[in-house]
């Protein structure tokens, strides 16, 4: 589907959703390869998230990430021309990503570092521990609190294995598309998936054992659901 | 089935791509294997914390993401011209701005020489310069006898008490006329003169014997031919 101009709905973030909704993201690529910068917007909108997902749980760093996130966008909207639909646009969205990350984690990793005169234990070594102060799961854990746990744990996992767990986890890339991100075989995806999927579930296994935490899990997965549905129904009035 | 084997149909299994021929496989493992099947549930939980605390971008995101593209497109842009401007100038451009300092250095130059100009001064017997005054400055080119710089023919310096005319530009740079080294020179340049003039006078007669010498055999050969 290719909407032209007339067609084309000037007014809220929701109009326009709901105008562009049944397009495919390889078509308002095209879009704006012809320059209609709403295409533009209606991609923002749909990666945005996903990219900041994606992101931070690489650099654990949420400022990084966000520019990171608005480099990338950047980059598609400066270098829209030269996508060519023989991958799907996520694949080239969230290659662009990886390599800004992968960028990004050597300049830090070239960068002096200090030593400490009181070594401490290996962190990767360490599970995430739900009842220190940051995961005080006994009082009302907040779902900042948790992501951040979860964050912290996803950080500990080596950089290799780390990138295609997380677009299989958190951006859904099936297999194919993680390969071509990467440029890995298709059985080594498979593989550092699987090991990676071994790694968080050591390092978050103290918290799935907590009762209080799974409990919370559950009212964030339900208020989750009731947004969804919400966000649907305005769709539907703004219609 | 080992407990490897089937944690690696677990993960495929999660994400839906496990061959039909192994999920059975898969199943009569699980059935036996409390391990692996609490590995599926932890696997799955976690799966279930990922989503659940997918981070949330700060609600000005979209907005700084304009002023960045905007930016971004305006740096674009401007590297643009940038690159225009740099191919256009030629490999040359160095040469005419060389050439432009040098004519405005040599036109300031020139402005200094003319406006401070040689100083004119009264020839001292002791050859020592006397302190001047700024009033004693003459203008180059004034009408009349005040100006320093006149056509070739009035252009006389005094040296000794003679009169001469200046010929050599050299003089021209350093002469004062009470200078030891300038009348020196100037006895030199004479005596070099009178050996120029000597010699010249020793080449005159040589070429005029020659002459006379060549019209005589030459007179002699056409009697001969004459006699025969």
């Amino acid at each position: 589907m290719n909407p032209s101009r007339d067609e084309f709905v000037q007014g809220s973030p929701s109009a326009r959703r709901a105008f562009y909704a049944d397009v495919r993201d390889e078509d308002l690529i095209v879009l704006v390869q012809e320059g209609q910068k709403k295409a533009y917007d209606e991609l923002v909108a749909r990666y945005k998230g996903r990219l900041f997902a994606f992101i931070l749980r690489m650099v654990k760093d949420p400022t990084l990430a966000e520019e990171l996130t608005q480099e990338t966008l950047i980059r598609v909207y400066i270098h829209a021309a030269k996508y060519r639909e023989i991958a799907k646009f996520s694949t080239w969205v969230f290659t662009i990503a990886t390599n800004l990350v992968r960028n990004k984690m050597r300049q830090r990793s070239r960068r002096p570092y200090t030593l400490s005169l009181n070594p401490a234990p290996d962190e990767d070594e360490m599970p995430v521990d739900p009842a220190d102060t940051r995961a005080d799961t006994t009082a009302q854990v907040e779902r900042a609190e948790l992501g951040e746990l979860i964050n912290e744990a996803t950080a500990r996992i080596p950089e290799k294995y780390r990138i295609p767990f997380l677009l299989r986890e958190v951006d859904q890339l099936s297999y194919e598309e993680i390969q071509q991100v990467t440029g890995l075989k298709l059985g080594t995806v498979r593989s550092r998936i699987n090991r990676a999927r071994n790694r968080f579930r050591q390092l978050i296994k103290p918290m799935l054992r907590n009762e209080t935490l799974l409990a919370e899990l559950e009212q964030i997965e339900m208020r989750a659901v009731r947004e969804k549905e919400l966000g649907q129904d305005d769709n539907q009035d703004d219609n | 089935m080992r407990c490897n084997k089937a944690r690696d149909y677990i993960s495929q299994e999660l994400d839906a791509v496990l061959p039909p021929a192994a999920t059975g496989k898969l199943r009569d493992h699980l059935d036996a294997c409390d391990e692996c099947r609490s590995y599926r549930e932890d696997l799955a939980l976690g799966q279930r914390l990922i989503a659940a605390t997918e981070p949330q971008l700060p609600d000005n995101f979209e907005w700084k993401l304009q002023l960045k593209l905007n930016q971004a497109l305006q740096d674009a842009a401007g590297q643009t011209s940038y690159r225009w401007h740099e191919e256009r100038g030629d490999r040359w451009a160095w040469l005419r701005n060389f050439g432009a300092a040098t004519a405005v250095g040599l036109a300031a130059v020139l402005a200094l020489a003319m406006f401070f100009g040689p100083l004119e001064q009264a020839p001292t017997p002791t050859g020592s310069r006397p302190a001047v005054a700024a009033s004693d400055r003459r203008p180059l080119f004034q009408p009349g006898a005040g100006g320093l710089y006149r056509p070739a023919a009035q252009r006389m310096v005094s040296a000794g008490g003679e009169t001469m005319g200046r010929t050599s530009g050299l003089l021209d740079r350093s002469w004062s006329g009470t200078n030891t080294g300038d009348l020196r020179m100037i006895q030199r340049l004479r005596a070099e003169n009178q050996q120029l003039k000597a010699i010249l006078l020793q080449y005159q007669r040589n070429t005029e014997m020659m002459r006379t010498r060549l019209d005589t055999s030459a007179a002699e050969a056409l009697d001969l031919q004459h006699d025969q």
